[in-house]
């Protein structure tokens, strides 16, 4: 077996999705295989610990920039879905959440962002798109058996407005799936206003596609909701 | 910038503004594109006499014949002159004793302002014709005298609906929330057409009420938001996306009514409607402006304001988009940032010691516009300060980077460049998207006109190091700050505005960004802060042919 110098990688990987080098990042990756690094290897101690990394990163340094969290999740969600089908035995999955963004709102980008962060954290999700309708988010999280219903709004009005988060949480409620199933919200409003989940009737909020990620996967998991 | 400019000092209580103009303005021209103008109560024919000002020093032409009927000779040994006919021929410095009361109306730079359509010799309506381009930070008008084609003033002032919002759709959402609500957000901006109306004629004309009767056209365009605001129709309608392929109606329903509110008993009142949700007939007021179904094929046009539009030309088919990448540029949500007003630094350039700023008015800075906040990024970018990726080198701090550090006011912060970055990466990936639908590559650009305030002081270079516009030789490159209002005027005073406007219309395909599929990677790919690549514009489109 030829040499892997793992920390090596590891730390060019991490540069090159600080510096949001996609190419750069795409690179390394295959240099790594190349040296002879294994698929479960890539996602497990490069891949996942540098979605983590940034995690970190981000809440200690508020200047952290979307261009940033874009890569991160990016580059993040293209290396695992390369990897997946080349892992020797499917790996373990954590549980499922739908996403989408509210009625009224074609914004899709902060949805994109936390669900390339879920997809390399080994959480199922299922894009419900845009402009999705409460009875929708309801129904498919049903039918999937998700426990995690995630919201994104980047407009004012359609985070704080009657088809939203609110509807959804009234139908959960009027189906008696409070208890199954959890609301998460995110986007642009809520940063301006830390509180303004509460208002909407959601369990949990992130300000960030990648503290997202961990915000969700713990619900996913059957873990409270740490404001 | 014109080649050579001079540079007026005036002085009042204290106070000292520094004003750069072109050659051949006379005082009153340059002061009334201020906040600091001097009284007057005619056009500048030199007939009223209240325009006095103390010349203390510079070349300036000798006193003309109205001088030496309005002031005797000891007033003139004195070295009063009557700002309307003083014409400084360098740099000069007067005394303004007592100026017009302040008012938030400024008249638009002699510069930016198009011919016009010319003389209407068959006109037989009352004389009097007014343009309004209605923008969602600022309300700009153009008097005009129809049958003589002369325009007699234009001005410029805030859209009082600020308040309510620096965005459409805060304004949209208070007026939908009551009836109330909508009724103030429209007195509010047809308070602020007739307040500006007024002065005009006070100014320019010399009476006011009377006139208001010898007023026969009135033509607004405006962004579709403030259009459905105005007319007190539409406003629901726009909070839902799937109305916004349909064009809008806002011709207000009784118009006798609106004679009656607007004070203007004899006009013939009419809004430009817009194209679709939110695709204004400001940008089709820009498209005649520069006659674009005239134009090259590969032309493209950019209305950057709080809401951006945006036009390419083809040849056959006019593709327009909308997106919202403007109120950065506008000041909003950067931390300093401010509309380009005194104070605002407007360029920076590199000097030995840090940068030089800029600033409206030459006083301390109070903040950056549009423009200032391009040349500063751009500078940080050059020197190593800034990385591609929009972080800094070394992390500046809470207080951020100042680019002179004398001056608190320039210092930019790390969330201020990520807000830059959003909304330059909405911008391009909306070009980038409309050459795809036209199967065109940046490079078949013939020219790129950036129309809006933010043109006026933008330095194309800094633009394009920082991919907020694509990298054309400057030759290609036009800037046409009021070309809406100038699109307005064609609408007021062509004989043939009607039939020209119809079929622009008719060329015009729109597309909305959000269910473009490609939109958003692109979007992803020009957050970074590195000139246009060559393959920016590669493999897409195919679905709209
Ligand atoms: C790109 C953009 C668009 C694109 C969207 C493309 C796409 N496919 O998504 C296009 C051009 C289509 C568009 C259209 C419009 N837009 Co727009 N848009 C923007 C822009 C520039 C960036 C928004 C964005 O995507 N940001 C990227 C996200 C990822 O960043 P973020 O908010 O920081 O997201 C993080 C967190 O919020 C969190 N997060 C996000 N979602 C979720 C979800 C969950 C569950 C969790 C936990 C976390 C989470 O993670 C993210 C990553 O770190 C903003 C302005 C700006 N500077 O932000 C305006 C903006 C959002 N748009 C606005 C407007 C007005 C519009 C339009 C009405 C205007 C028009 N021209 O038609 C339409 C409306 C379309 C509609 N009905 O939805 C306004 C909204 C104003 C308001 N009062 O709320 C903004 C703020 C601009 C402005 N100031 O005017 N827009
Ligand atoms: S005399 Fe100068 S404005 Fe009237």
């Amino acid at each position: 077996m030829p040499h892997v110098d793992l920390p090596a990688i590891i730390q060019a990987y991490n540069d090159a999705v600080f510096d949001t080098d996609k190419d750069q990042a795409f690179q390394i990756v295959d240099a790594a295989l190349a040296q002879g690094l294994c698929p479960e290897d890539v996602v497990f101690k490069v891949v996942i610990p540098a979605v983590e990394d940034m995690m970190s990163r981000i809440t200690q340094d508020p200047d952290a920039n979307l261009a940033q969290h874009f890569m991160t999740a990016q580059i993040a969600a293209e290396v695992t879905e390369k990897m997946l089908p080349l892992f020797r035995a499917p790996p373990e999955r954590i549980g499922r959440a739908v996403i989408g963004t509210a009625s009224g709102d074609l914004h899709s980008l902060g949805k994109r962002i936390v669900m390339g962060c879920l997809k390399s954290l080994m959480v199922d999700v299922t894009d419900l798109g845009v402009n999705v309708p409460a009875e929708r988010f309801v129904d498919e999280a049903v039918r999937l058996d998700a426990r995690v219903i995630a919201i994104s709004a980047m407009m004012v009005h359609t985070a704080t407005g009657e088809q939203g988060s609110l509807r959804v949480r009234q139908l959960l409620r009027e189906r008696g799936l409070e208890e199954r199933i959890r609301i998460v919200v995110g986007g642009a409003p809520y940063r301006y206003d830390p509180e303004l989940y509460r208002q909407v009737g959601a369990d949990a909020w992130a300000p960030d596609g990648v503290s997202a990620g961990k915000v969700i996967a713990d619900l996913v998991r059957g873990r409270p909701p740490t404001p | 910038m014109t080649a050579t400019s001079f540079v007026l000092t005036v002085h009042r209580d204290g106070e000292t503004l520094r004003v750069s103009h072109r050659p051949g303005l006379s005082v009153r021209e340059i002061l009334d594109a201020t906040p600091l103008r001097v009284r007057a109560a005619c056009g500048g024919s030199g007939a009223c006499g209240a325009c006095l000002v103390r010349w203390q020093a510079g070349p300036v032409n000798p006193p003309a014949m109205a001088e030496y009927l309005k002031l005797d000779a000891g007033e003139r040994n004195a070295g009063q002159r009557l700002a309307c006919q003083a014409r400084p021929r360098g740099d000069a410095v007067v005394v303004l004793e007592h100026p017009a009361p302040p008012s938030p109306w400024q008249s638009l730079p002699a510069d930016d302002l198009a011919e016009g359509p010319g003389p209407r010799p068959g006109w037989a309506g009352p004389p009097l014709g007014l343009a309004v381009d209605l923008g969602t930070t600022h309300v700009r008008l153009a008097l005009w005298d129809i049958r003589l084609g002369k325009r007699i003033a234009t001005r410029r002032g805030a859209n009082p609906q600020g308040v309510f919002g620096a965005d459409v759709l805060n304004r949209l959402a208070a007026a939908r929330s009551h009836p109330a609500r909508a009724e103030e957000l429209l007195t509010l901006v047809r308070q602020a057409i007739l307040e500006g109306l007024r002065d005009i004629l006070a100014r320019d004309v010399g009476e006011v009420t009377p006139m208001l009767a010898e007023i026969g056209r009135v033509r607004l365009v405006g962004n579709s938001a403030m259009l459905a605001l105005l007319a007190g129709r539409g406003v629901a309608e726009l909070l839902e996306p799937g109305n916004w392929s349909r064009p809008l109606a806002c011709q207000p329903e009784d118009e006798a009514v609106w004679r009656a509110a607007w004070h203007l008993p004899h006009a013939d009142l009419a809004l430009v409607p817009p194209l679709a949700g939110f695709v204004g007939s400001d940008l089709l007021a820009d498209l005649l402006a520069v006659d674009m179904l005239a134009a090259p094929p590969g032309t493209l046009l950019l209305d950057v304001g709080t809401n951006s539009e945006l036009a390419l030309w083809d040849g056959q088919i006019l593709w327009i988009t909308s997106v919202p990448g403007g109120p950065a540029f506008e000041g909003t949500g950067i931390r300093h940032g401010m509309p380009a007003e005194s104070g605002a630094i407007q360029g920076v350039a590199a000097a030995a010691q840090g940068s030089r700023l800029d600033v409206i008015g030459g006083g301390p800075a109070r903040g950056y516009c549009g423009s200032g906040l391009v040349d500063a990024i751009a500078l940080l970018r050059r020197e190593g300060l800034l990385k591609a990726s929009g972080r800094f080198a070394t992390a500046p701090g809470a207080e951020g980077y100042r680019l002179d550090p004398d001056q608190p006011a320039s210092a930019l912060t790390g969330a201020d460049v990520d807000l830059f970055q959003r909304a330059k990466a909405a911008l391009a990936a909306a070009m980038v998207h409309l050459l795809g639908a036209a199967g065109m590559h940046w490079r078949d650009l013939a020219r790129l006109h950036v129309c809006g305030a933010f043109g006026r002081t933008l330095d194309p270079l800094n633009a394009q190091s920082l991919g907020l516009l694509p990298p054309l030789p400057p030759g290609r490159l036009s800037t046409r700050p009021d070309a809406s209002l100038a699109g307005c005027e064609i609408l007021l005073l062509a004989e043939d505005g009607e039939s020209r406007l119809a079929e622009v219309a008719g060329r015009a395909r729109c597309i909305n960004l959000a269910l473009a599929p490609d939109y958003d990677e692109a979007f992803i790919e020009h957050l970074r802060l590195t000139p246009w690549r060559d393959g920016f514009s590669a493999g897409m489109g195919s679905d709209y042919n």
